[in-house]
């Protein structure tokens, strides 16, 4: 009943805030997102490269401003104020429980221990991804799921060890989940939001909450503060793997809160594209048609 | 790390040999290690058909099928340690027909279903060439599992319900073995070992004519050695397949698939 009513709930969610990216693939084939600038300070200050006025150079430069940049991507933040909280709280509560957690748990696991733990918990989110890359349709990544599940499970020591993706297997994991899976399908970002204690996200997004917790064994350990404790240990063991990540993207940063948006949704967006690049039913899409694109070079 | 790596495996090894209630049979392999020679892991999943006959008063032929997970670190091509967790059932044909008859339409034979079991091990190799070479293994095993049955005896002409429970069942196994290297890295080998397995035995009641009783009986390895052969075979992308025959009073033969690290 409650999963129901959660279900209920985020997709009335995803209906009323996630529009289809309506004309999401442009011309060019590049996927073009809701572009509300409105509600970021730190890129509103910096002139608008479009903008010819903004630049009093006198030399009449003949090239492209950013020959090998990369496709600009924004979301709107119409709870910037809200998410801002959100934000410091994640951060506080990095820098004074996880991070010293992760330290101490460091200093007493060596490291095959925590990549073997690492390995157990993406062994167990096999069904979420197997269900995402299905719905997907991207069949080969379904099967390859299946492949690694079985030889991690057989030869893996139950998922300790990952010799599937070893270079005599190769067999990749589909890092996906059922966010990307509704971007894939045109379903586009909404808006930012920052969960407290789970970090950036969108109301899309938000969807991956269900295969996390749905489709994740240990959220089924009876009684609750087993699956609680399951589940800070993936996040301490995690955090124990990554020290030094998260310090370096926020200290580089002026404002590190547009820092963490920006690599969010650059992220999510390029992760979609590739699975898009994967889905039976979309990649031609993505690609776009080869004769066309040499036209249009040819012009 | 080479000499934490060196005092972990001496002592996964002293405790495999010289823990009191560890270890039985299973699959030796091939006296080379299939790990590289830098030092690595390789993990099996295996099957074997198990046959023995253990003695008390009497011989009983005993069946089963086992099927087990192994770990294995290997060094240099000249040692590795292992590790195995796996499942076993047991048969023993007509346990139950020894002194009073069993009651008719049920069952003469002992049979369980599957209990846990773990072995250890460890081998060493001395390479004469490339093609040949000569080695040395020790390897334990033990069930705690109770294989428990029940039948309904004639006791005096009433019938009674007759409990049998095997437990503490271990082995442990010395021996040599010399290896041929084929083509292909086609590994053969042979060599002769001694074992020694034991389980006890109880019965629920003292029934005149069985050779069990409510008093605790040992069962023992009614051959004391026996002699083994196999093959290891490279299949494709760092897997390998390992099939090996042994003859003790009876036959075994299994086989595993190998992933090499």
């Amino acid at each position: 009943m409650k999963h129901s009513l959660c279900l209920v709930a985020i997709f009335a969610w995803l209906a009323l805030f996630c529009a289809p990216a309506s004309g999401a693939v442009s011309g060019d084939g590049k996927t073009a997102y809701a572009a509300n600038t409105a509600a970021e300070p730190a890129m509103a200050q910096m002139p608008d490269p479009t903008d010819e006025s903004a630049y009093d150079d006198d030399d009449d430069y003949d090239y492209d401003d950013e020959p090998f940049g990369e496709e600009r991507v924004t979301i709107s933040d119409p709870l910037e104020p809200v998410n801002r909280i959100a934000h410091v709280f994640n951060d506080r509560m990095y820098f004074w429980v996880l991070k010293p957690a992760a330290v101490a748990y460091k200093a007493v696991a060596p490291e095959p221990v925590r990549i073997s733990v690492k390995n157990l918990y993406s062994h167990l989110g096999y069904p979420a991804r197997f269900l995402s890359c299905l719905l997907q349709t991207d069949f080969t990544g379904a099967a390859e799921e299946t492949g690694r599940f079985v030889i991690n499970t057989l030869w893996g020591i139950g998922g300790l060890m990952d010799p599937a993706a070893g270079e005599n297997i190769n067999l990749e994991k589909q890092d996906t989940d059922l966010g990307e899976t509704l971007g894939v399908y045109g379903v586009g970002h909404g808006f930012y939001i920052v969960w407290p204690v789970f970090g950036p996200s969108s109301p899309r997004d938000s969807a991956s909450f269900i295969d996390s917790h749905l489709l994740y064994p240990t959220s089924y350990f009876c009684p609750w503060y087993v699956s609680t404790a399951l589940t800070a240990l993936e996040y301490v063991n995690s955090a124990s793997l990554r020290i030094g990540e998260y310090e370096s993207l926020v200290g580089a940063a002026i404002d590190p809160y547009v820092a963490m948006r920006n690599a969010y949704v650059q992220y999510r967006m390029k992760s979609v594209q590739a699975r898009q690049a994967r889905s039976l039913l979309f990649k031609e899409e993505t690609a776009g048609p080869p004769e066309v694109k040499e036209a249009e070079d040819e012009n | 790390m080479k000499k934490r790596l060196t005092r972990i495996s001496l002592i996964f090894f002293l405790v495999a040999a010289f823990h009191p209630c560890a270890l039985a049979g299973g699959m030796f392999g091939p006296p080379q290690t299939i790990s590289r020679i830098a030092g690595g892991l390789n993990t099996s999943i295996g099957y074997r058909y198990h046959t023995d006959t253990y003695k008390n008063h009497y011989h009983h032929k005993m069946k089963q099928n086992v099927i087990y997970s192994q770990v294995a670190w290997g060094m240099s091509g000249i040692w590795e340690v292992y590790g195995r967790l796996g499942f076993a059932d047991m048969r023993m044909p007509d346990m139950f027909l020894y002194g009073p008859s069993v009651v008719d339409n049920y069952e003469k034979d002992f049979r369980d279903t599957w209990h846990f079991m773990g072995t250890a091990g460890a081998k060493v190799f001395y390479p004469v060439n490339r093609f040949f070479g000569l080695g040395a293994f020790i390897q334990g095993s033990f069930n705690p599992g109770k294989y428990t049955d029940e039948t309904i005896l004639h006791d005096n002409g009433s019938p009674i319900l007759a409990k049998l429970k095997i437990k503490n069942m271990w082995d442990i196994n010395f021996g040599g073995g010399l290896q041929f290297t084929l083509p292909y890295d086609i590994r053969t080998y042979a060599g002769p070992f001694v074992y020694f397995a034991r389980a006890d035995a109880r019965m629920s009641h003292n029934i005149p004519g069985l050779p069990f009783g409510t008093e605790k009986t040992f069962l023992k390895n009614k051959s004391p050695g026996g002699g083994y052969f196999g093959a290891d075979i490279p299949l494709i992308r760092g897997f390998r397949l390992n099939i090996e025959g042994q003859y003790t009073s009876r036959f075994s033969a299994g086989a595993a698939i190998s992933y090499v690290y």
